[in-house]
């Protein structure tokens, strides 16, 4: 299997090509079309013991609520995003505006405090749409793309679970 | 003794209690709020009792509600841990009505040494040094203003009822008086209802040192010896450690006696806490007295061997302290980091959330005390302390690199936690000398971050194969779940499969 994944870290940004094949009970990994000597088995739910060569690491993983990777060994943390073969349409593609109709999402759980803007209204792209308040702190959800706001899906005082659609914008 | 404890708190410090009521062999009472029905505490518990809704206000803080969960499950005793009603009179009078022992102070010395103006006049009366300033709140703005050119700049305005640096203003001169009293006396309004303030002298580069002392109700009050909490992030507790690298056994008695003074001269009884700053020639002043248990009293545990909630409790139950605990000397080094669900890159913004996963650290030298599991959600409702990781050794240097390994075991996906911020502040060099006081670390802070230590070779690659794994295993795992839902998988669907492979590059 064949994964294209571009990985954010302390050195930056870059896509790879990474290769896993299984033969029986031998698997193979290449990294950018090469060989290399690894060995990765899923020790916990989300931890990952990877063998290179001889060193061994541990890398834990989550994956956040727009489907980006959270790659996290030791005090180094990375970001993947992977661009799968069998999805209909990969995701992340290029930097450029997003496009069609986009959910926003609450990145956290909590309370909307304020809702900025209407339906109907134009917004730019990152401008304010609403106001979710955690913790005592309030953090302004903001619009991904310039377009309308099609759907407002909560209310003023309403809480919200993280992941849960908050507005469309088309 | 005891036979039933009702712990009216939540979190880390009501498993902490938790704990000791066990061992003691004292059967366990909780209570929750709606949305602490999966939580630590309650899991533990011998019984647990449903409060109320989110709201603190209207769980937590009820203290009606707190004292039919007390008489309608049998309990004799309570125990406030800290934060929510500890430091409310209100709570042990409450009790008193109801005939159940408050663990911790009586509520007259709860008062008489709690609050900030009167603790410092009876600090006054116990010829305990204070910092130089009003003891009285003072009404009128041009009165202080004139008192604060009298005393020189810079001045601290500090709100009567405040806590946790709500309600305090440093004045660096005089042009900036008018506006700071105006911020102080809104903001103490604002959090605590009461909007009066007092005037002290500020020091600069203050430590700050605290004394845990305990007292019977038979007489006796000793000292356990001190707690250097200089590292602060406005005004919040960081790091603490046991003892204090610059406290002398000469220093160590002093203050110790000076705290002994004060609580003899309040009436206390049970656990306190004398704060003290101490300025760069080792003069101390009282700052105030926490009339509870405090969040870092495990340094002192573990510098002393002593089970301090287990001795709240005894002393509750009218038992005496030993006489030889009077010559209480701290043994190793012990330090403290307070765990919280905050991002420290992104302005420490609070990240409540469901903890993915939780891998904790264990070995030597290394204790944690926490409220916190693998698939627990974080509520957004509550102070976002998930644990408190200690370390402790022969040496500060010891407990340090211990300290720095148990981080590096410490793993927790799925929200953010401030670890990062503790591997920097353990390896700055002006924290391994012990040059801090308690603006080092907001001003830590505002400096530039230093260039990060770069991932070992071959990180990269690992992280790169791990995500790829993982994401195979996702997807597989995705596929077998919908091909359950069907008696074979669909030709059409894996012909299209096959097509969008055959796109790939």
């Amino acid at each position: 299997m064949k994964f294209e994944i571009q990985l954010t870290g302390p050195s930056g940004k870059r896509k790879h090509m990474v290769e896993l094949e299984r033969k029986g009970n031998v698997s193979t990994v290449s990294l950018d079309g090469k060989p290399v000597d690894a060995d990765a088995v899923q020790v916990a739910p989300n931890a990952i013991s990877v063998m290179l060569g001889g060193q061994s690491f541990e890398i834990h993983v989550s994956s956040s609520v727009d489907g980006t990777l959270k790659l996290q060994c030791g005090a180094h943390e990375f970001s993947a995003d992977i661009i799968d073969p069998r999805a209909w349409r990969g995701r992340k593609h290029s930097a450029v505006e997003v496009e069609g109709r986009q959910e926003i999402l609450a990145p956290m759980p909590g309370k909307v405090v304020r809702v900025l803007a209407a339906v109907g209204d134009a917004v730019e792209a990152g401008q304010g749409l609403l106001v979710v308040e955690a913790m005592k702190m309030q953090n302004e959800i903001r619009s991904p793309k310039s377009g309308k706001v099609e759907r407002l899906l909560v209310k003023e005082g309403q809480n919200v679970n993280a992941g849960e659609v908050l507005a469309w914008v088309e | 003794m005891f036979k039933k404890i009702l712990i009216a708190n939540r979190g880390e410090i009501a498993v902490r209690i938790l704990r000791a009521c066990r061992e003691l062999g004292i059967q366990t009472v909780s209570v929750y709020s709606e949305v602490d029905r999966t939580s630590l505490h309650v899991r533990l518990a011998d019984e647990a009792y449903l409060i109320g809704p989110a709201a603190s206000r209207e769980s937590y803080l009820r203290i009606d509600k707190l004292m039919d969960v007390a008489k309608k499950s049998g309990c004799d005793a309570l125990h406030p841990g800290y934060g929510f009603l500890a430091e409310n009179a209100a709570l042990p009078r409450a009790c008193a009505d109801a005939g159940i022992t408050f663990i911790g102070p009586s509520a007259e010395a709860m008062e008489a040494m709690g609050s900030k103006t009167a603790g410092k006049q009876l600090a006054r009366r116990a010829n305990v040094p204070t910092v130089p300033g009003t003891s009285e709140p003072i009404e009128n703005p041009e009165e202080a203003q004139a008192l604060a050119q009298n005393m020189g700049y810079p001045v601290l305005l500090k709100a009567i009822a405040g806590g946790g640096g709500k309600g305090m203003r440093v004045v660096p001169n005089d042009a900036a008086f008018a506006s700071a009293w105006r911020d102080a006396a809104s903001e103490a309004l604002n959090a605590f209802g009461d909007q009066r303030v007092f005037l002290e002298k500020y020091l600069v580069g203050p430590r700050h040192i605290e004394i845990q002392i305990l007292a019977d109700a038979h007489g006796r009050c000793v000292s356990l010896g001190e707690r250097e909490c200089s590292v602060q992030r406005r005004h919040q507790k960081v790091v603490e450690e046991a003892p204090s690298p610059v406290v002398t056994p000469e220093l160590r008695r002093k203050m110790g006696d000076a705290a002994v003074r004060l609580g003899r001269a309040g009436g206390y009884t049970n656990a306190g806490t004398v704060e003290f700053l101490v300025d760069a020639d080792l003069n101390y002043y009282f700052l105030e007295v926490n009339t509870r248990l405090q969040v870092e009293h495990p340094v002192t545990e573990q510098v002393t061997g002593l089970d301090l909630v287990k001795l709240q409790i005894a002393i509750a139950a009218d038992h005496r302290l030993p006489f030889a605990w009077e010559t209480i000397t701290p043994r190793g080094h012990a330090m403290e980091v307070r765990l919280y669900a905050e991002d420290p890159d992104n302005n420490f913004f609070p990240s409540p959330g469901k903890i993915i996963s939780c891998h904790v650290p264990t070995g030597p030298g290394i204790r944690l005390d926490d409220g916190v599991y693998e698939g627990w959600t974080v509520p957004m409702d509550y102070d976002p302390l998930l644990s408190k990781l200690i370390a402790w050794g022969n040496s500060r240097e010891e407990t340090i690199t211990r300290l720095r390994r148990a981080l590096d075991e410490y793993t927790i996906t799925g929200i953010r936690t401030n670890v990062s911020l503790f591997r920097r502040i353990l390896s700055e060099p002006e924290f391994l000398r012990a040059e801090i006081h308690t603006k080092w670390l907001d001003e830590l802070l505002a400096r530039p971050h230093p260039p990060a230590v770069p991932p070992r070779p071959g990180t990269e690659e690992a992280a790169l194969i791990a995500a790829a794994l993982w994401h195979n295993a996702q997807s597989n795992a995705a596929c077998s779940g919908s091909a359950d839902s069907q008696a074979a998988p669909s030709r059409w669907k894996m012909e299209g499969r096959r097509q969008q492979l055959d796109h790939m590059p």
